[in-house]
Order: C-alpha cells, then structure tokens, then sequence
C-alpha cells in the first residue's frame, strides 16, 4: 500500500543532543535508512514534522547545513511533544515526515547582499542558511547577521556564529532585551539595530523569522532601509498538523503555511486575506 | 465506443465578469450517455443486488432527521419524506476517528481502509460537496492517501432532488444540477426512477441487476426544487473582499457560541488533527488518528506560547464565511459552499449565511 502513504514517518535515531540554553536543545538525527536520507533533501527554511509514537508531532525547521548526512534541529521546550524530546537520550528514536513547504529564496538570492535577523527560537532556519551561504560564501554579498534574544543566557550557536564570521565579510550583532553587568554587547530590540545598518537597498535581501510582532516590526524597519516588500522573506509561524495541505490549521486566509510558506515575502504577506500578525 | 474528447466550458465569476477556460477533457471509453429506467418497486431489490457485493449506505430516518447508515440485511430502505441526510457523506470518506498509522515495537505501517461501499441517495449538492473534498484532499500537489482509498472504492449513487428543504439555497450555488461525479444518478418520475450512468463502475452496478432495468432516453430537464433561500452570487469575492474588516463580523460574532456545529456539519469542511494514542496496556503500542476539527474552535490555531492567532469569534466566522464564498472559488475554481443549507439548521443562535452575506450586499454595494 505504499503508494498511499501519507503519515509514515522515516526512522531516525538520536545521536547528539546539545544543551545549548536554558530550555533550548539540539538534536542531531541521522536517518536508518539510506534511502530515507536520500529522499530528505531539504532547503534552509523548509519544515518538517517530528514524532514521538504514543505522544505527538511537532513542526520544526532544520537548522543544520542542507549538506550535511544527518539532520539538526533546535527546540525549545514549550508543550507535550517538546518535553517529551528533553527526555530522550542518545540512540532513541525520533519520526520525520517532509521536508515540507518553501523555503528561503537562496539561490534566487545570489550575488545580494543579505540582511538576516533572527528573534529566539527563530534562529534555526536562518541558521541553516547562515551555513549554506558562508559555505557559498562567493555566491553572496555582505551579509548581516542581527540576532536578539531576551536575556544573555538565551542566546543560542556561539560557537557556530564565530565560524560563519570567520567566513569574511560577515558581521554579527547581537542583542539581549534585559542587560546585565556581564554582558557588553547591545541592549535591546533587534529593530534598533536594523536600523542601524548601513546598506544599500536594491542589492540587498532581508531575510527573517521570529515571533510574529518581531516580524511585523523588523519587516517595517528592512522598509524603512528601503529594502523592496519582494525582498523581504519572513518565515511564519501557524498551528500545523499534516504538513501538506490538508487539514486546514495553518491557514493564513486561503493561504497554508506548510504548503505555500512557511517563507513568504513581504508583498505575498501584504495580499493575504487575514490579519497575519 | 469512440475516445470521446469534449471541449469544456468553465465558467468563473458571473455574467458580467465572465472569466473562460476551455479545458480539454479526454473521456475515456464512453459513448453518449446511458439512461435506464428502474421501477420504485423494484429500488429495495436492485439495492440488495448492490449489498451482496458491498456495504451500502442509505438515508435512514432516526428521530426527526435522516442520516446515511449501514444498509443491514432483511433492512427496507424508506426515503418517504427524504430532503436529505442531517450530517453529509463527509463522514463515510473521512471518519472521525480514524486510525491512520499503527504501530508496534518494532512495526509501523499505515492503515487503509478498502471496504468496498455504495452510497444511495446523495443530493445533487452533496456530490457538488464531494468533488470539493476531491480537490482539497487529492489535488494541489499531495494526495491524502486514506481519503484516496475510501473514494476510489465508494460507488455514488446520486438521487436529484424534487422539492428543497427549508434552509437550501442550492440554486443560487448552482449546485442543484448535477452532471458529473456520480456513478449512477436517480430521478423520480413517477412510479419509475430515471437512471443515468455516470462512470463504468456504474454500469457494472446496472449489469448486476439488469433485469430490473429498463432501456430509457435522456430525461427532459425536471422541475426547478424551488428554494425559498437565496445569496446573490455575482462578483460575490469581490464584495465579500470589500467587506474584510466590516463590522458585520463583529456583530454576528456576539451571537456566536463558537460551539463549531456549523463546521462540523458543512459537506465541505475537511479540517483535522492528529492524534496520537498509546495503547495503555502496553505502551509501545498505539496507533495514530485522524480527528476532525473545526476552525470555529478557539484551540484549533493556538501554538506554543498560548499564541493564538484568530482569538476572537469574529476572526474565526469569518475564515469560514470566506473560505466557503470566497477562498474556493478563487483557489479551486469552485465555490466551497454549496447551498445545503446544514449550517443554518444546526445553528443554535440562528445564524444564517444567506442573511450575512445578504448585509454584505446591502452595504458594500454591487460591486
Ligand atoms: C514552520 C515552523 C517551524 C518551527 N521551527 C521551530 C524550531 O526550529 N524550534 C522550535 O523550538 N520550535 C519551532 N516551531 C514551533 C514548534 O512547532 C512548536 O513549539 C511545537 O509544535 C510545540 O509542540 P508541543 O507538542 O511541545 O506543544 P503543545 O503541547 O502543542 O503546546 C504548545 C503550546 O500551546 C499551548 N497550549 C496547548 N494546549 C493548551 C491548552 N489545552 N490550554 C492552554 N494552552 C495550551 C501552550 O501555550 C503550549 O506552550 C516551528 C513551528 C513552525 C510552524
Ligand atoms: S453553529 Fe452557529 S453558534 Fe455554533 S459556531 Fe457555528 S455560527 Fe457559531
Ligand atoms: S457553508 Fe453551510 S450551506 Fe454552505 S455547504 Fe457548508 S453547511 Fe452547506
Ligand atoms: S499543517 Fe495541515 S494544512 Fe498546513
């Protein structure tokens, strides 16, 4: 009956987990099966729906390099299938179903200069093509990487954002909402650093994902730098259960987050037939 | 018999607006259409036919209304006083309930549902009903597989309708002529049933009781059903689209007990979860399911962080009013309401999708 099938996940096993702030892990997956690796041929900013048998399913959006022979994801701990993962160790078992949805416009994008900001536990997918382009890296302009987080002990990849700086012509800004004595990086919206930035308008892309009024704000601001609504990707957040297309909970008016999105431009957003904030 | 090649005209939008798409449509195998007759008095026996080679499901009446139930062996079916069922056929093609993945310690597989069925007596509008959950369920690049498997192998055997119930408003969603779809389709003339043949599965069916049927030629057209409801269609996304942010919303929101009937009786409401059940006996067992839900329901698009992006009734109307009248036409060149009529019965406060849209005429113009 394969050729109906429409829910199986493919068997993949736990072979690192990362703490890397409070309430936020990441898991690195490595398929059983061959071809199941195969046939997950993702790009940075799809999705794809996660299983515990017996508890549920999430939607997450990988933030390891698409090259890569396994696959990451980064999840905070909020509900039931998320604690449910804070429980597993290595060599557990973890159902994938996708990859699923449109992803962010990278290789339409090539030869831009990239303005990426990423708010809390938005960060994965951009991470995921944070790696694809530094690994690219002559395929891209300048890019900017503004990153805003809470607190300081939120803030999530360190380690991986010293390699993507290493790259060249990458420049990171962080910020944390709530200061603290320890901390001497910027204090406040990631907005404010937008902002900010020096850039020049045609030749640059926005790309951007956390909670929705972050986006609703930092989608103003990549405006405000003149940056076209064509050019401005956000990845949107929506209840999701099927994944593709089919049961109804990601609609943003006609639109189905998984299946049309979850990356939409601007311009895509302004036409939408619901309240999308 | 010749490959039959027809040149179909889909019309979208209204009179003045008038957007054609001539689409190719290869036929298949068919010569003109077949019409047979079948006495009435012979309907029980030609259906017994049809229960010795599968399930038949037909309107059954249970207290006030009817529903489409399990035909039972020795059962005589009795449609005297039949408009048409209480709840559609929605849920003999996806049920409540169910099981989709099975799992075990160390299996996993998915489950189908192959049963061979016949489904008498579905309503011009509800066959209307069906090819919308088609398109949403089979089209747009993913096929839902269990859908896939309970249609592929449930034969349609579609009856028109003479007279329209009390909230039907079908004519006005044109959704009371029916010309495709079905594998049989029943009218009523008299003491006989007029029988057209709509697919070759249909015909097997007539095969296996051709005794009882008569040749026949095409009908000539049957009487209007006469709805006393009506919405006026024209340019209706247009319109509907003026009113986005209207008031109307809100106030039909204050009448609203987002108690989702409206949804879960609509023909062409398809949304779902999915859930995941642990056998309790042994946990490495379970199965997964398929519930259906409603997006009248404030949880249905609640996400982590108590988010929840239409908290208000007036939101969540509106993204059925709109999906029904505007979002279908627009994506599935096909209105996704199509006049039943449920929504307006099962609504404990009343409330009618005729008289809304009707206010959104009234103030946002013709056009
Ligand atoms: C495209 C996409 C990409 C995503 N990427 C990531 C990612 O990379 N990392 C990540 O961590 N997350 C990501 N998410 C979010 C992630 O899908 C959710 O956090 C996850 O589904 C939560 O699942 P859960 O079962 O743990 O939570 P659930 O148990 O479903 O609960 C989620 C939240 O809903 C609320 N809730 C649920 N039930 C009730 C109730 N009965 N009463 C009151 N409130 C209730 C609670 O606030 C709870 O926190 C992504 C989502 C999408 C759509
Ligand atoms: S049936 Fe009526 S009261 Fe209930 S959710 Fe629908 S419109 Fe609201
Ligand atoms: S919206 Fe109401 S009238 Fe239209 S198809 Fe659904 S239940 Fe029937
Ligand atoms: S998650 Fe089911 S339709 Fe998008």
């Amino acid at each position: 009956m394969e050729r109906n099938d429409t829910y199986m996940p493919m068997e993949t096993k736990v072979v690192k987990i990362t703490d890397e702030a409070p309430g936020i892990k990441t898991f690195r997956l490595e398929f059983v099966r061959e071809r199941d690796r195969k046939k997950f041929d993702f790009l940075p900013g799809q999705l794809a729906q996660f299983s515990l048998m017996g508890v549920g399913e999430a939607a997450f959006s990988m933030c390891s390099s698409p090259d890569k022979k396994y696959i990451e994801i980064s999840v905070r701990n909020v509900g039931n299938v998320t604690s449910a993962m804070f429980g597993l160790v290595k060599g557990d078992t973890i159902g994938v179903r996708g990859p699923y949805g449109r992803g962010f416009p990278l290789s339409e994008i090539k030869g831009k200069n990239v303005v990426i900001v990423a708010g809390g536990i938005g960060f994965p997918p951009l991470a995921s093509a944070m790696e694809y382009m530094t690994k690219n890296r002559e395929d891209y302009g300048r890019i900017w990487l503004v990153y805003g987080v809470k607190e300081v002990d939120d803030l999530i990849y360190s380690k991986r954002m010293e390699k993507w700086a290493d790259a060249g012509r990458v420049e990171i800004i962080q910020t944390v909402e709530k200061g603290c004595t320890a901390w001497d990086g910027c204090v406040g919206m990631v907005t404010q650093q937008v902002k900010k930035l020096k850039i020049k308008p045609e030749q640059t892309v926005g790309l951007s994902c956390g909670p929705p009024v972050m986006l609703k704000f930092v989608s103003h601001e990549m405006q405000a730098l003149g940056i076209d609504a064509d050019d401005i990707h956000l990845s949107m957040e929506r209840m999701m259960q099927c994944g593709i297309g089919k049961c109804g909970h990601c609609n943003i008016g006609d639109k189905y987050v998984c299946r049309d999105g979850p990356v939409f431009t601007l311009y895509e957003l302004r036409l939408m037939q619901e309240d999308v904030w | 018999m010749a490959l039959g090649i027809k040149l179909e005209n889909v019309t979208v939008g209204h009179a003045t607006n008038i957007t054609t798409k001539y689409t190719l449509v290869i036929l298949g195998f068919m010569s003109a259409s077949i019409y047979y007759k079948l006495g009435k008095k012979d309907l029980q026996r030609f259906l017994d036919v049809v229960a010795s080679k599968m399930e038949v499901f037909v309107p059954v009446k249970s207290g006030e209304g009817f529903n489409f139930l399990k035909m039972e062996k020795g059962q005589e079916v009795d449609i005297s006083g039949y408009v048409n069922t209480e709840f559609p056929a929605k849920g003999i093609f996806m049920p409540d309930g169910e099981t989709l993945v099975s799992y075990g310690n160390k299996s996993i597989c998915e489950v189908f549902d192959d049963t061979r069925r016949a489904i008498f007596g579905i309503r011009p509008c509800d066959m209307h009903a069906i090819m919308v959950l088609d398109k949403a369920m089979l089209g747009h690049g993913d096929v839902e597989g269990h859908y896939k498997e309970r249609r592929d192998n449930t034969l349609i055997i579609a009856l028109e309708c003479s007279k329209a119930g009390e909230n039907c408003f079908c004519e006005s969603m044109e959704t009371d002529e029916l010309r495709e779809g079905f594998d049989l389709l029943f009218t009523e003339n008299g003491k006989e049933y007029h029988v057209e043949v709509g697919s070759d599965k249909g015909m097997e069916l007539v095969k296996a009781a051709r005794s009882f049927f008569k040749k026949s030629g095409k009908m000539s057209a049957t009487a209007e059903v006469g709805c006393k409801k009506v919405i006026d269609t024209l340019e209706l996304p247009a319109v509907m689209k003026k009113a986005a942010s209207s008031k109307i919303w809100k106030d039909v929101a204050e009448r609203c007990l987002s108690c989702a009937s409206c949804t879960a009786a609509c023909p062409t409401c398809f949304c779902f979860s999915l859930k995941h059940e642990p056998d309790i006996s042994d946990l490495r067992k379970g199965v997964v399911k398929r519930e259906m839900d409603y997006c009248m329901l404030l949880r249905f698009s609640r996400v982590a962080g108590n988010v929840v992006f239409r908290q208000h009734r007036a939101e969540r109307l509106k993204q059925f009013f709109y999906h029904k009248l505007v979002y279908g036409l627009e994506n599935d060149g096909k209105q996704h309401c199509v006049g039943c009529g449920r929504c307006i019965t099962e609504c404990m406060a009343k409330i009618d999708i005729t008289e809304e849209v009707a206010k959104v005429r009234e103030k946002y113009g013709k056009k």
